[in-house]
């Protein structure tokens, strides 16, 4: 079904080697994001899934292998080109209580990038959108003046996600957005991505490690074990007959094989859906 | 808030109290008879014996401690035998000089060691790092009264582009209003004044700051790699912030908390070392007149330098805790947290009883 559609972002033989370690955190990786595809990573801790994260996002200079977004390429960009190239990537990281500067508003975080693309110039403006966009999460327009701090974990990652929104980037990646927070609150943060994904009509890089996470949002799974990606396909493919061992593994160790929970889990996730 | 604020004022009263206790220590243990003294160097045995009854001198050491403490809540700190005036007096004359030099260094003292403790987080473990941290060790290792000679040997004496002592060349005159030289030049609007007597302060500043210069260049370098570290830094830029946002917006405004609370100790440390350099530079203030006081065994007018010193040390810390508390409401005591133990621990004692 989205086999036709335009690829959005093209990793190609990504490397990334830490000087003193033996083996490269990113050895080789390679995949493709399509116009409106989610793509999920999963993987166990420690196997390079941020390092290829903060690669695409020309955060970190990687060792070797190409990234375009579109047409761009992203690790020859020059700082210009970077920054546009920056509106159209934006990122959601894991812990929502490092990840927010603890000493600016919820006004300010969320309008930062519209200030520094220019978006929205004019105070009034900016604050309209940012109360628009703490709408579209779920948030009261009367966070504006407080600071994190006084948000649940939960609350601040739907800060987080507003303020990677506010650019209208075309691609999101999130580096494991829900492993840091509660079960319950997990899943209205999902559901959240999920509607807001059809809303907008979103791109998404989706880290994870809890398989049911990946499963539950996304259309292709890449499985990273080691620096490489050991399997790639649709999420049916994937889950349904996994060629790799490892990934057999890795279904194997998730309490995924119980029905009952599974389908109690998926039921947390629905319900709190309709209530998003 | 409140609660806050009245819990920082009575340490405030504490340390005080301590501090006076320590000051009448001194003027028990210290040599110098305070009777002798006060009643003169040729003064007959009879003279001084009345000299030391007039003083309180003849009272047990308690009673002593007592009239002193009620005397230095009058604001009295005693006579100096130098300058024949009250010790307060003569501070009140001499301490805004020390106050304006050390808001001088103060300011070298910022506009130096921040961006230097900024630049060397920022190229850490690169050259510019590692030239940043000698340059402000070398100014720590040097002590301040020498370097004061070397900068007027070599700023006045050979290049004679600044000058040498004082706090005016000669002929210029500025009316004492505050008795810090440039603001009185500025308050009369004599600007050729002004532009002389800060000339004379840049010396003396630079000397003074330039041991407090290491210790906060590397508090803001620790302080700033933390915040560079952090998520949140790495976010700014993945939103496409520029480098000066990231590090001035989020990095250095986190990072500062930290050195505010050394610059507020500083600044009473700063007063002291006002010893070490007014002299050295012929100014007038606290310094000096500490220095003089020593020389001339003049037992109360050091007591009351050294009062005066730590009055200001304990005041500037007190308004660095309301100036940290206003910028970061994080250190605002939470009510709920506060709340919990009030509530909780008196139940168990009305299960017990
Ligand atoms: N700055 C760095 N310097 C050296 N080694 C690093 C650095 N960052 C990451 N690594 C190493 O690279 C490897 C991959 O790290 P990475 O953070 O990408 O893993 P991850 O898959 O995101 O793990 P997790 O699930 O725990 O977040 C790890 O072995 C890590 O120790
Ligand atoms: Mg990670």
């Amino acid at each position: 079904m989205t086999g036709r559609s335009e690829v959005l972002l093209e990793v190609d033989g990504l490397v990334q080697r830490y000087p003193g370690t033996r083996n490269a955190a990113v050895d080789d990786v390679s995949f493709q994001i399509r116009i409106g595809e989610t793509l999920g990573l999963v993987g166990e801790s420690g196997c390079g899934k941020s390092t290829t994260a903060r690669c695409i996002a020309g955060l970190t200079r990687p060792t070797g292998g190409t990234v375009r977004l579109g047409t761009r390429d992203v690790l020859s960009a020059s700082r210009s080109a970077l920054k546009s190239l920056r509106r159209d990537m934006q990122m959601v990281f894991q812990d929502p209580y490092s990840s927010l500067n603890p000493r600016m508003t919820v006004a300010d975080l969320v309008g930062e990038g519209l200030l520094v693309h220019g978006l929205r110039p004019e105070r009034r403006a900016r604050r309209d959108r940012v109360v628009e966009l703490l709408d579209m999460v779920g948030l009261p327009a009367s966070s504006l003046e407080r600071r994190p701090r006084s948000f649940s974990g939960g609350q601040r990652q739907r800060i987080a996600i507003a303020r990677a929104l506010a650019v209208e980037p075309r691609l999101l990646i999130c580096d494991e957005p829900v492993s840091s927070l509660d079960v319950s609150v997990q899943a209205q943060v999902l559901n959240l991505f999920k509607k807001l994904r059809t809303q907008l009509g979103l791109s998404m890089l989706f880290i994870a490690h809890d398989l049911a996470v990946v499963r539950y949002l996304c259309d292709q799974v890449a499985v990273m074990q080691s620096g490489r990606i050991v399997e790639i396909g649709s999420r049916d493919q994937v889950y349904g007959a996994p060629r790799h061992h490892y990934t057999r593994e890795l279904l194997a160790a998730v309490p995924v094989p119980d029905p009952p929970v599974e389908r109690e889990r998926m039921r947390t996730f629905r319900i709190s859906e309709e209530s998003t | 808030m409140v609660r806050f604020i009245t819990r920082r004022l009575g340490q405030l009263v504490i340390v005080f109290a301590g501090l006076v206790v320590v000051a009448f220590l001194m003027s028990v243990i210290l040599p110098g008879d305070p009777g002798r003294a006060a009643a003169g160097r040729n003064a007959t045995v009879a003279q001084v014996a009345e000299a030391r009854h007039r003083l309180g001198l003849d009272r047990p050491l308690l009673m002593q401690f007592g009239h002193y403490a009620a005397r230095i809540l009058h604001g009295d700190l005693g006579t100096s035998v130098f300058t024949h005036q009250s010790v307060l007096s003569d501070i009140r004359q001499v301490l805004p000089s020390s106050v304006e030099l050390v808001v001088a260094g103060m300011i070298i003292n910022l506009v130096i060691a921040v961006p230097l403790g900024v630049l060397a987080a920022y190229r850490r473990g690169r050259p510019a790092d590692v030239v940043a941290r000698l340059f402000v060790l070398v100014g720590a290792a040097m002590p301040a009264f020498w370097l004061g000679l070397m900068l007027q040997l070599i700023f006045a004496d050979q290049l004679k582009i600044l000058p040498l002592s004082g706090q005016l060349s000669f002929g210029v005159d500025v009316r004492r209003i505050t008795g810090a030289t440039t603001l009185d030049a500025l308050l009369e609007g004599n600007f050729p004044a002004f532009g002389d007597a800060l000339k004379h302060l840049i010396l003396p500043a630079i000397a003074l700051s330039a041991s407090f210069i290491a210790v906060v260049a590397r508090t803001v370098r620790s302080s700033m790699i933390t915040a560079l570290d952090s998520d949140y830094i790495v976010l700014a830029r993945a939103t496409g912030a520029k480098e000066w946002r990231v590090v001035v917006r989020h990095g250095l405004r986190n990072a500062l908390v930290p050195a505010s609370t050394i610059l507020g100790m500083q600044l009473g440390w700063m007063l002291g070392a006002t010893v070490l350099v007014e002299s050295t530079f012929n100014r007038t203030g606290l310094g000096a007149y500490m220095v003089t006081g020593v020389l001339q065994n003049d037992l109360y007018a050091v007591i009351g330098s050294i009062l005066t010193i730590g009055v200001v040390f304990l005041l500037a810390n007190f308004a660095v805790d309301l100036i940290q508390l206003w910028l970061n409401p994080r250190l605002r005591p939470r009510r709920r947290t506060s709340a919990v133990p009030l509530v909780t621990s008196p139940a168990p004692a009305g299960g017990v009883s």
